[in-house]
């Protein structure tokens, strides 16, 4: 029960009408600006299906391209393309029997895709897609073919990223850690590995992924070597492990956080950072970092709150719900993977019935921030 | 949100304009056409005003629908008002007034003064069990803790304190009046919507905010989250021969949820909408009332210029919709219309085999100069004929203080009369408008209605 002296409020009163416009329009997306967009292309096309359409997995290509995988009652692999004339997302294949993406990565001339189902993981691979001509006028488009490349020892792949070169791509499985080479796509298990969460790129080139509770591994690729328990993680609960990274492309500087939301940063020649705070919400679900150092993420369950890390001030904000004004009119509960555009703009995959591609266009910083 | 009359201020003011009454239908294109005049008059419908007075911060009434006992019950709701509570009231024609049947607060144990959200009130959420006598009922949620001005759910989502504690679920026996048994239908969510598949023992329900479709097995008491639709509720699911549930997403598709293949499905059709200001988006149901033989539905959309249609679920993949065009007046497309002004809701069918509504009308110097002799806003009740298509104004809801054009639900008892649920007053009540004894029929209400 509230006590009577919080009972007395003057709906009339200024104060309380400031409030309750704080209530209401102060709970969503406070800095910067979201855009939802389907997976399709608006007015053209129809987007995935609502219940096939929960974006789990995001890459960028070398020409800004966004791709991306789903998952629910079937994945799909599409391609988002944003600048330009285009503005559309290509749904280039819905892989039966597959029910879950857990990573796209993007070669300099294809992309690779993960996909589980009820019989395990399989790997396939396309060339990028071209740039459409203007799709304000004209266009055509054609699935593209994909090679299928097999599973990893007959599990379910955990995730994978490509290499600081973007000419192979490391991967792990619950048990293994595997390599394709784009050039001469063809899966080669590497490693026996514990992996229970994403794995990342560091800042020297190398791989690092979770090795069980209290370690992370690092894997070279051009000597295909694996050190376990290379680097102790800090102090905080991993029981879930460091499942999800941003990285700066400016320093390689990755960023996690525990259990509890602690965030810390990471690099391969000096270890984790102390904390460098708390989100508001745990756990954290997927984030990623802009041009300027700043990291933006995703927290909390049910409805999630935005976050920004600011390197420059060594705070964590709150952001606010999702929310999006422009394109599609949509709230945003849950996302899945993150990844930063072509000018900085991080793109987050709502992972949800329905799921859209989220623009986030962070605020401006002012000069003398 | 309209800055001139937003939804707490009309809550608060509806009143205050009252110039007075007339009758001349506004022209307008593309309106089914007028019936002939026939020989009843508005005064032969009766309209009487019940307000709640024992609850006197109620200023909405959301839910009105006929009980499996063939009388008529209504939620008395608070939202306006911090901390403020739904009362159940039913309508007793012994007395010709209404009997207040419980606090659902205190039947659910969740005050008014806990400092969440509270259960202030019941949104198109009574659903009737035939077999038991049994009334369903699952609350909502919006009305601000006691000690704040708004709530926001998304806002306090992650609040213990403040957060909503979640749709309560009552079964209430209406054959010996006692609340049977409750218990918490969606945690931290409102039920926007509720449906009862009798012959499955399932209800349905749609959350908000989250727009979540929900399965609740009434043999079990389990709940199931079968998915997101998106992120405007639709006010109405209803249920076709195959035991199909419907209802629409933000852009004006049927979403379809079929048992067999446990998945919602969407149309490929957007729903009937105005061409010129709108495109789909936001025409969701706002009320859907089945025609009596069950082939067919009436839907109107939850939007400004919200448009009717036909619906014929039983036929085809996807069902064939008629649209029968917009339900209120002409205006000016420049400018967004209240969305409290601009509506249509209380979709019923009488004994007569007719389908009953309420449009709203008002004044508008341009599109429709109503003389002196009407009130500024009306809400009118309007007759179609399903074999013809042909409507006809039968009368207006006349309030003794307040303008009257917001109707939220309508039904018809057991003896053939109209009610219909108000929106816009403080006290808020019920109207019953008394049907000439040619249109009444014993048991008027049966095949009763599933949902809210």
């Amino acid at each position: 029960m509230m006590s009577d002296e919080k009972k007395k409020i003057d709906l009339n009163s200024a104060a309380a009408q400031q409030e309750a416009n704080n209530i209401v329009h102060g709970t969503f997306v406070k800095q910067g600006t979201m855009v939802a967009f389907p997976t399709g292309f608006p007015g053209a096309t129809i987007p995935i299906l609502a219940d096939e359409s929960h974006i789990t997995a995001l890459d960028v290509s070398p020409q800004g391209f966004v791709y991306g995988g789903t998952s629910g009652k079937r994945a799909h692999i599409f391609v988002g393309m944003f600048h330009g004339v285009t503005g559309m997302v290509l749904d280039m294949k819905a892989v039966d029997g597959a029910t879950h993406c857990v990573a796209v990565c993007c070669g300099k001339s294809r992309f690779l895709a993960c996909v589980n189902g009820p019989s395990g993981g399989t790997i396939l691979t396309a060339r990028l897609q071209p740039w459409p001509y203007d799709l304000i006028q004209e266009w055509g488009f054609e699935r593209p073919h994909f090679e299928d490349l097999g599973g990893v020892a007959g599990e379910p792949i955990v995730h994978a990223v490509a290499d600081a070169s973007r000419d192979h791509v490391v991967g792990v499985t619950a048990h293994h850690l595997f390599t394709v080479d784009f050039a001469a796509p063809k899966v080669q298990t590497v490693a026996e590995v514990l992996a229970c969460g994403r794995i990342a790129l560091g800042s020297k080139g190398n791989i690092v992924g979770p090795d069980g509770q209290g370690h992370l591994w690092r894997f070279d690729c051009s000597t295909q070597k694996l050190e376990p328990q290379a680097f102790k993680l800090p102090a905080g609960r991993w029981e879930k492990s460091p499942a999800v990274w941003a990285r700066s492309a400016e320093t390689g500087l990755l960023f996690t956080a525990d259990d509890d939301g602690q965030f810390f940063s990471f690099d391969e020649q000096r270890g984790f950072s102390a904390p460098l705070g708390k989100t508001m919400l745990a756990p954290v679900y997927c984030m990623a970092a802009t041009f300027d150092g700043r990291v933006f993420g995703s927290c909390g369950s049910g409805i999630a709150k935005m976050f920004c890390y600011d390197p420059r001030r060594r705070e964590i904000t709150n952001l606010g719900a999702a929310v999006s004004l422009f394109e599609r009119r949509r709230y945003g509960y849950v996302f899945g993977d993150a990844v930063t555009g072509r000018d900085g703009e991080i793109v987050f995959g709502e992972d949800d019935d329905g799921g859209h591609l989220w623009l986030y266009f962070p605020r401006i910083e002012a000069a003398s921030a | 949100m309209s800055r001139e009359i937003g939804r707490r201020e009309f809550f608060r003011n509806s009143g205050a304009s009252l110039l007075t009454v007339g009758a001349a239908l506004y022209p307008r294109d593309g309106m089914l056409a007028a019936a002939p005049a026939t020989p009843e008059s508005p005064g032969d419908y009766k309209v009487k005003w019940y307000e709640f007075t024992e609850h006197k911060i109620s200023d909405t009434c959301w839910s009105l629908s006929v009980g499996p006992d063939g009388r008529i019950y209504a939620a008395a709701c608070a939202e306006g008002v911090p901390g403020g509570v739904v009362k159940v009231t039913r309508y007793n024609e012994a007395k010709d007034g209404l009997d207040y049947l419980f606090d659902l607060s205190k039947m659910v144990d969740d005050p008014g003064d806990s400092g969440r959200a509270s259960q202030c009130k019941i949104h198109y959420s009574f659903a009737p069990s035939m077999h038991d006598g049994i009334l369903y009922m699952a609350t909502h949620l919006s009305g601000p803790p006691i000690d704040q001005p708004a709530y926001s759910p998304w806002l306090s989502w992650h609040d213990e304190k403040r957060c909503f504690r979640g749709s309560a679920l009552l079964a209430y026996d209406t054959k010996t009046d006692e609340v049977k048994w409750w218990e918490t239908l969606i945690p931290k969510e409102g039920c926007r919507c509720l449906l009862h598949d009798e012959e499955r023992g399932l209800l349905y329900a749609i959350s908000y905010p989250r727009d979540h479709f929900f399965i609740y097995d009434l043999k079990t008491r389990q709940r199931r989250d079968v998915g997101r639709i998106g992120s405007i509720n639709a006010q109405t699911l209803f249920l076709d021969k195959m035991h199909r549930v419907w209802t629409t997403n933000d852009y004006g598709h049927l979403v379809r949820y079929d048992p067999e293949k446990d998945r919602l499905e969407m149309s490929p059709f957007v729903l009937p909408h105005n061409p010129e200001f709108q495109t789909g988006w936001h025409s969701v149901f706002y009320d859907v009332a089945p025609s009596p033989d069950r082939e067919c539905v009436y839907a109107a959309t939850w939007i400004a210029n919200s448009y009717m249609m036909r619906i014929w679920p039983n036929e085809g993949e996807w069902p064939r919709i008629e649209n029968l065009g917009p339900a209120t007046q002409k205006r000016d497309p420049t400018v967004s219309k209240d969305t409290f002004v601009d509506h249509c809701g209380g979709l019923t069918f009488a004994g007569d085999g007719q389908l009953y509504y309420v449009a709203s009308r008002w004044r508008d110097p341009v599109y429709n100069p109503m003389g002196p002799e009407h009130k500024q806003r009306e809400g009118v009740v309007w007759r179609l004929n399903p074999a013809t298509l042909e409507r006809e104004e039968v009368t207006c809801l006349v309030h003794p203080r307040e303008l009257a054009q917001y109707v939220s639900r309508g039904a018809v008892d057991h003896n053939g009369d109209l009610f219909f649920g108000h929106v816009g007053s403080r006290p808020s009540g019920i109207f019953k408008v008394e049907m000439p004894a040619s249109r009444k029929k014993e048991n008027a209400h049966l095949p009763i209605r599933m949902w809210g």
